[in-house]
């Protein structure tokens, strides 16, 4: 080898392991656990953790960066220092089982995701909070209660098997996202009836749904709602990624068609014909979707519909924030939003729960001030700070709070979504099921593979999975 | 180790030693506790990083260990966790996926790294400035080529994706939603970024040929596709066996890209080897099984590149 490839193959290498050196920063723990003992008279905020310092890790979304902003509030009441780190799902989901692990304690509370719940607690990684929440300590201010709380969201979010892990630290549950301001015009509600012989509305089942996705698929130059179009447009966006996103969505589809991932008997039974029959479904919408639909995740469909590239899109609750945020928004006060179709008129429909639970961690030093931050977060202002800034409460009161339901308009939905709502299982094999699923949605819907085949490579690979774990008693 | 080598061929050569260290009295010279004390630490850290994570996975692999699911702790299973690797068809789609990949890229980067090196060396005064672009591809982390790629080739709003439907070339869908549209950009990116690396090597390897050889043969009135064919090629394979090595193995290992530009979809055309081991370990948490897989194609690599290290060695002796 010569000098010169030698030293370039040198350079190269240093900067690689620069730029390794770089990302391998890892946060750090501090925070000492000592209390002042400084007492506090009853109804207030307690100061007997002041100078504690607490680590914090939660999805980086709205409810945890308006959490962020807040903390200083928090360490005001109570002399509680508090580090937020953010992380997407599949990043966050890793830090915390590999901090689980290492038993290193370095989060000291985390949100997660539910459908975690049941492999964390089993694992005895996070620490039940069953005191807590039958009697708050003294030291949490009145402005906590736990008879706040909304009932099944607490429960699908933090109980298992009848202890306590937490409380909710999100609401999310999924609903139907459209433009109100394309159904509510005049000129496309006559095309439509004249089109389709009935009137131009929110879905109410998916054949309808499908009907709309059809009708305002148009290419660019087309004229929509009297505007000629510079760019395509299109009647539907859907998340179609081997990612988790594609799974939870597609799950609305099916149990509104009578399918689950369980039969009644708690037996795989992914390739049901209903479950089948949902999936087709799903591919046949995908002809009204964007290009890209197949790398596509919740982000993207976010990012879609405040764009206003698309008519409509059974998404999440926790992102119409976002679509009323003047800032970033192109759709500002054009949407609407109201429930997830069903298969015939008159059906029950379902909306996916995707709550997040805030958790202490079983090895965390500091789980007394833990506990407090928790109650804090949970607290009547805290909650509503979140609604007015766009993120998800968890209390029944902010979500029947008047004024919001006036400023904002998908208010009232999120309450009636999150009363419809269902948890998919909380097993500790969820991450294998979804990942199972998830190829084989991917798959269906990149047209590599029939709905039928695809579904049965689920089927094999979850009974295969369950083994020793079946039937499913509780999810 | 490469130093005591150095000292037994020094010690066969007919010059005589550095008289500091005495006379010398042959082969079966004792060694001191000298390389003992210069080697221990190094090695005692390579033991550290190599030996004992390997000798940890080899263990594992014959456990059943989870993260997650609770009364996966970590008993013995025997040989569970390779009989399921059997059974699995998803891992042999990833070996697919995986052979496909490292075959097309390193023949194309090699192929294209011999015309484009060829190309430079005939350069007189831009040779340096062709050099140090060519360097550029290859010095940027995978990653960032991955999320630059990813940017390009976004289906909507991607600049590649503009150029593509410019020139008729596809359809509306972006490259990346169908399975071999993904599997052939992830090829050419992997090219772009590395066919540079084996050019530089054969810049390098051209510099170091004799003269004579060359001389003769045009004498002799051999074309320039002759010599090319009859001189350079047998001359630089040893050169380029190193680099078709270097590549084979890294390919084999990719991960950066697929995870960053297609996460291995649609479905799993895109999922190779090392993202399947990722997806087993560290999305599914089934550490033991991921074990097993890494260290199956740990030895898989190991074998390879011992094959084409011999066959190199045997050439050069041949010579």
């Amino acid at each position: 080898m010569s000098r010169f490839v030698r030293s370039a193959l040198a350079s190269a290498i240093g900067i690689s392991l620069a730029a390794t050196a770089l990302a391998g920063c890892a946060s750090s723990s501090s925070g000492d656990g000592t209390g002042s003992g400084t007492s506090s008279s009853p109804g207030e905020w307690s100061k007997e953790y002041d100078g504690t310092t607490l680590n914090f890790i939660g999805e980086a979304t709205a409810n945890t960066q308006i959490l962020e902003k807040l903390i200083p509030e928090f360490t005001a009441k109570t002399g509680i220092t508090v580090n937020v780190e953010q992380a997407p799902y599949d990043s966050l989901v890793q830090k915390a089982v590999l901090d689980f692990t290492t038993k290193k304690g370095n989060y000291d509370v985390l949100s997660i995701p539910y459908e975690y719940l049941g492999a964390f607690a089993e694992k005895q990684y996070i620490a039940p909070v069953d005191d807590f929440v039958k009697s708050p300590p003294a030291g949490v201010g009145a402005d906590f209660s736990t008879d706040d709380i909304i009932p099944s969201l607490w429960k699908a979010s933090s109980n298992w098997k009848d202890h306590w892990y937490g409380m909710p630290s999100n609401s999310a549950v999924m609903m139907m996202f459209y433009r109100a301001d394309l159904f509510n015009d005049a000129s496309e509600q006559a095309a439509f009836k004249a089109k389709y012989g009935y009137d131009l509305a929110p879905a109410k089942t998916w054949a309808q749904y499908k009907d709309i996705a059809e009708f305002f698929t148009r290419p660019a130059g087309a004229k929509l709602a009297g505007q000629t179009l510079s760019d395509p447009f299109y009647g539907a966006t859907m998340a179609g990624k081997r990612h988790v996103a594609t799974v939870l969505e597609w799950m609305n589809y099916s149990w509104t068609n009578g399918g689950d991932l369980f039969d009644s008997s708690g037996q795989p039974a992914v390739n049901s014909p209903q479950n089948v029959a949902a999936l087709d479904y799903e591919k046949g919408l995908t002809a009204f979707a964007p290009p890209g639909f197949t790398s596509a995740t919740w982000d993207e469909v976010t990012a879609q519909m405040q764009q206003g590239t698309a008519a409509e899109a059974i998404t999440w609750g926790d992102t119409a924030g976002a679509m009323e945020d003047s800032t970033q928004s192109k759709v500002l006060g054009k949407m609407g939003y109201t429930d997830i179709p069903v298969a015939k008129e008159g059906d029950k429909t379902e909306a996916h729960l995707g709550s997040w639970t805030y958790a202490i961690n079983a090895e965390s030093k500091n789980a007394a001030a833990a506990q407090l931050f928790m109650a804090w977060a949970l607290s009547k202002g805290v909650q509503t700070e979140l609604a007015n800034q766009g993120g998800l409460p968890a209390l029944t009161s902010t979500f029947s709070d008047t004024a919001l339901q006036a400023k904002l308009p998908y208010w009232k939905q999120e309450l009636s979504s999150l009363n419809q709502a269902k948890s998919r299982p909380r097993i500790p094999q969820w991450s294998g099921i979804s990942d199972a699923m998830a190829v084989a949605l991917s798959e269906a819907l990149s047209g590599q593979a029939p709905s039928q085949a695809a579904l049965d490579g689920a089927q094999a690979k979850i009974t295969s999975l369950m083994s020793g774990a079946l039937p499913v008693t509780y999810q | 180790m490469a130093g005591t080598g150095i000292a037994e061929r020094g010690s066969k050569a007919p010059v005589p030693a550095p008289a500091t260290r005495g006379p010398r009295t042959g082969p079966r010279r004792r060694r001191g506790w000298g390389p003992v004390l210069a080697q221990g630490p190094s090695l005692l850290v390579l033991g550290l990083v190599i030996l004992f994570p390997l000798a940890y996975s080899i263990n594992l692999s014959f456990r059943s260990y989870s993260l997650v699911i609770p009364d996966h702790t970590g008993q013995w299973v025997g040989l569970e966790n390779y009989s399921r690797m059997l059974h699995d068809g998803d891992w042999y789609q990833a070996l697919l996926v995986t052979a496909i990949f490292t075959v097309c890229a390193v023949t194309i980067e090699t192929v294209l790294g011999v015309a484009v090196g060829v190309f430079i060396d005939r350069l007189r005064r831009t040779r340096r400035i062709a050099v140090s672009l060519l360097l550029l591809p290859m010095i940027l982390t995978p990653l960032v080529v991955g999320l630059m790629f990813n940017f390009a080739l976004n289906s909507q709003f991607g600049y590649l994706t503009w150029f593509f439907k410019t020139i008729g070339f596809s359809a509306g869908v972006g490259v990346l939603n169908t399975g071999p549209g993904a599997l052939t950009a992830l090829i050419l990116i992997d090219v772009w970024e590395w066919f540079p690396f084996v050019a530089l090597m054969v810049v390098a390897g051209l510099q170091t040929l004799p003269k004579e050889p060359f001389e003769a043969a045009s004498i002799d009135g051999a074309s320039g596709r002759q010599s090319f064919r009859y001189l350079t090629l047998p001359m630089l394979a040893p050169i380029l066996g190193v680099a078709v090595l270097f590549r084979t193995t890294e390919a084999i290992r990719e991960f950066d890209k697929v995870y960053v530009l297609t996460g291995g979809g649609p479905g799993s055309a895109t999922t190779v080897n090392d993202l399947y081991q990722y997806r087993v370990s560290f999305q599914n948490w089934d550490l033991s099984y991921g074990a097993t897989l890494g260290l199956v194609s740990f030895a898989f690599v190991l074998l390879l590149s011992g094959i084409l290290y011999r066959r190199l060695n045997r050439k050069e002796v041949q010579r």
